[in-house]
């Protein structure tokens, strides 16, 4: 008896223990990204008074036939683009150095790391000023004239560079715990067969590092689709919307045209094209430990 | 093994040869990128001290006399004071709620074999890939329902809920390593679930907590979009929000928009300071998610 009745209290507490987390969880989480669903199928400007009017598709139709949001999907790709071919390698060299034999590593790693936790729209605005046309400190050291932000093509991939000055630190820490991970004795061993510093690099330590590099992979494809913060502090997806990235693009849909419909069907997009990959990648990094 | 000596002794000599070489190039990259990282933000604080005069155009320039008069517009005028006390007041009281909610939720999901408890934790990992840009629109469409437009317990509520699936994760995932002895013994000892809990497995999982509850902060402190669609009264401002005022506005006076920007990095920047190591860890674990 006394033992039943400590189980149904245990039950009772259990529940209780995980209802705060969990009800807050649904609410403003769970909830929000199911409405976001079926908002995308609603014309809507916003409004609580105003009627919603279900329109089907109709807001997908729109935003696939509207040019910004190919251009933000192209800048997405961008940031993959920049993720894989100046993040990546400046990352992998960086952990080279800071796990390698040298003086002042540690100082090293510290200062490399920190620009990852200041507010991103700290970064942004420091790099806006530095980047200043008129009198940002890159143009007058250089005794340049160039609208870094304002010039479309050029500006989404000065924000691409000023992301991947943000996280060189960090993914450096990824790939350093590959490369700490390696066995010392494999290098040794290679020593006495006569293995260059090249070769050990090729041969050992790049293979080795597999798994690092496709953590990398997954958080750089995907962290693309979610990139709102810096493109917005630098350039708010403009000059004439050349700079947009989804998010931005789904902030200006609903907060400037008052178009709630299209907007939540940018963010449809953006969530399922974001689980499809994490789910693959996922999968696929996974399925290659086996 | 075809290698002949000659080659071989070759081979061994131009490469100690390289290793001079390759260390020499190895702490001129090493300080480049050192210097690349610290120089835009040593600027800025210079620029934080200077007339307008001294900045414009002479962004690179130390400041022939030092402008503390900056520092009093910006905490004051600017009400930088003001969003230093919001962020830091948000950011405490949602990784506080985060971590208390998170650790009671995950020891049952780690603990206790009820039929419910794979299908909330499954939930829980759901959210964790889930992008929070997808729930703009609901959530400020709730916000004006309820009336957390403009107001703080709503914003905190919010960063909880995007932050708990992360915490819930890690936590259950250490908790779930802990040895069932431990609690077990405690059990036979007269001790309740909740003296389980509070005596032995939040103790023991001190180290993981405290991973989330550096990544709950980090997130909270410097988080943008939802403070600019929540918050509208200036007063009511969290720094990064009370940066973003800055971007794209001409004024008349840029020294105390840069002390603005110090102001609004300090807290991190001394966080950081003490525990960086602590950091680094915590956010290599939360981008592996274990």
């Amino acid at each position: 008896m006394q033992k039943l009745q400590n189980k149904n209290n245990n039950l009772l507490i259990s529940i209780l223990l995980i209802l705060p987390a969990f009800s807050i969880y649904l609410i403003l989480l769970l909830y929000p990204t199911g409405q976001s669903v079926y908002l995308s199928f609603f014309k809507w400007n916003g409004i609580p008074q105003v009627p919603m009017k279900y329109i089907g598709l109709n807001n997908f139709v729109n935003v696939f036939k509207n040019p910004y949001f190919w251009v933000a999907m192209r800048n997405s790709i961008y940031f993959m683009i920049g993720g894989f071919g100046v993040l990546m390698p400046i990352a992998f060299g960086l952990a080279l150095i800071i796990t390698g034999k040298y003086k002042y590593k540690n100082f090293f790693r510290t200062i490399f790391f920190m620009p990852v936790i200041l507010p991103i729209t700290v970064t942004g605005l420091i790099w806006s000023y530095v980047l200043e046309p008129n009198w940002g400190l890159v143009n007058s050291l250089f005794n340049l004239n160039i609208n870094w932000l304002g010039q479309p093509n050029l500006n989404i991939w000065v924000v691409v560079l000023v992301n991947e000055w943000i996280y060189a630190g960090f993914n450096m820490l990824i790939f350093a715990s590959g490369i700490v991970a390696i066995d010392e004795t494999l290098y040794e061993a290679a020593t006495i067969d006569g293995a260059s510093g090249r070769d050990k690099l090729f041969y050992i330590t790049l293979p080795l590092c597999k798994e690092s590099f496709k953590i990398f992979s997954v958080l750089c494809v995907t962290g693309c689709l979610k990139h709102f913060d810096l493109v917005y502090v630098m350039t708010r997806g403009g000059p004439n919307h050349v700079s947009e990235m989804p998010a931005t693009l789904l902030y200006s849909e609903a907060f400037q045209y008052r178009n709630f419909g299209n907007a939540s069907a940018i963010s449809v997009i953006i969530l399922v094209l974001s689980l499809i990959a994490s789910i693959i990648l996922n999968r696929y990094l996974n399925q290659e430990d086996l | 093994m075809m290698v002949t000596k000659q080659e071989n002794m070759d081979f061994n000599n131009s490469s100690t040869h390289k290793r001079v070489d390759v260390s020499v190039i190895v702490y001129v990259i090493a300080f480049l990128w050192a210097f690349i990282i610290l120089y835009p933000l040593f600027v800025t604080l210079m620029c934080s001290f200077k007339t307008n005069n001294e900045i414009f155009g002479k962004m690179f320039s130390l400041p022939t006399q030092w402008v503390w008069q900056n520092y009093v517009d910006a905490l004051v005028d600017a009400k930088m004071g003001r969003a230093l006390f919001n962020s830091l007041y948000i950011a405490a009281l949602s990784t506080l709620i985060t971590i208390v909610l998170g650790s009671m939720a995950s020891y049952v999901l780690a603990r206790q074999k009820y039929k419910f408890i794979t299908p909330i934790y499954l939930l829980f990992i759901v959210g964790v890939m889930l992008p929070v840009h997808a729930t703009i629109i609901p959530i400020n469409r709730i916000a004006t329902y309820i009336g957390g437009s403009n107001s703080h317990w709503f914003l905190i509520l919010v960063y909880t809920a995007f932050q708990l699936p992360q915490a819930v994760f890690l936590i259950t995932g250490f908790m779930k390593s802990i040895s069932h002895e431990l609690d077990e013994a405690a059990t036979i000892d007269g001790c309740s679930m909740i003296g389980v809990l509070f005596r032995i497995i939040i103790p023991v999982s001190m180290p993981i907590i405290s991973t989330a509850a550096i990544l709950a902060f980090i997130f909270a402190y410097g988080e943008l979009i939802f403070s600019v669609i929540l918050l509208s009264d200036i007063s009511k401002f969290t720094v990064p929000r009370a940066l973003f005022y800055f971007t794209g506005l001409h004024t008349v006076r840029m020294g105390p928009v840069f002390a603005s920007i110090v102001v609004g990095a300090l807290p991190m920047v001394i966080i950081y300071t003490f525990l960086n190591q602590r950091i680094q860890a915590g956010m290599v674990a939360g981008a592996i998610k274990g």
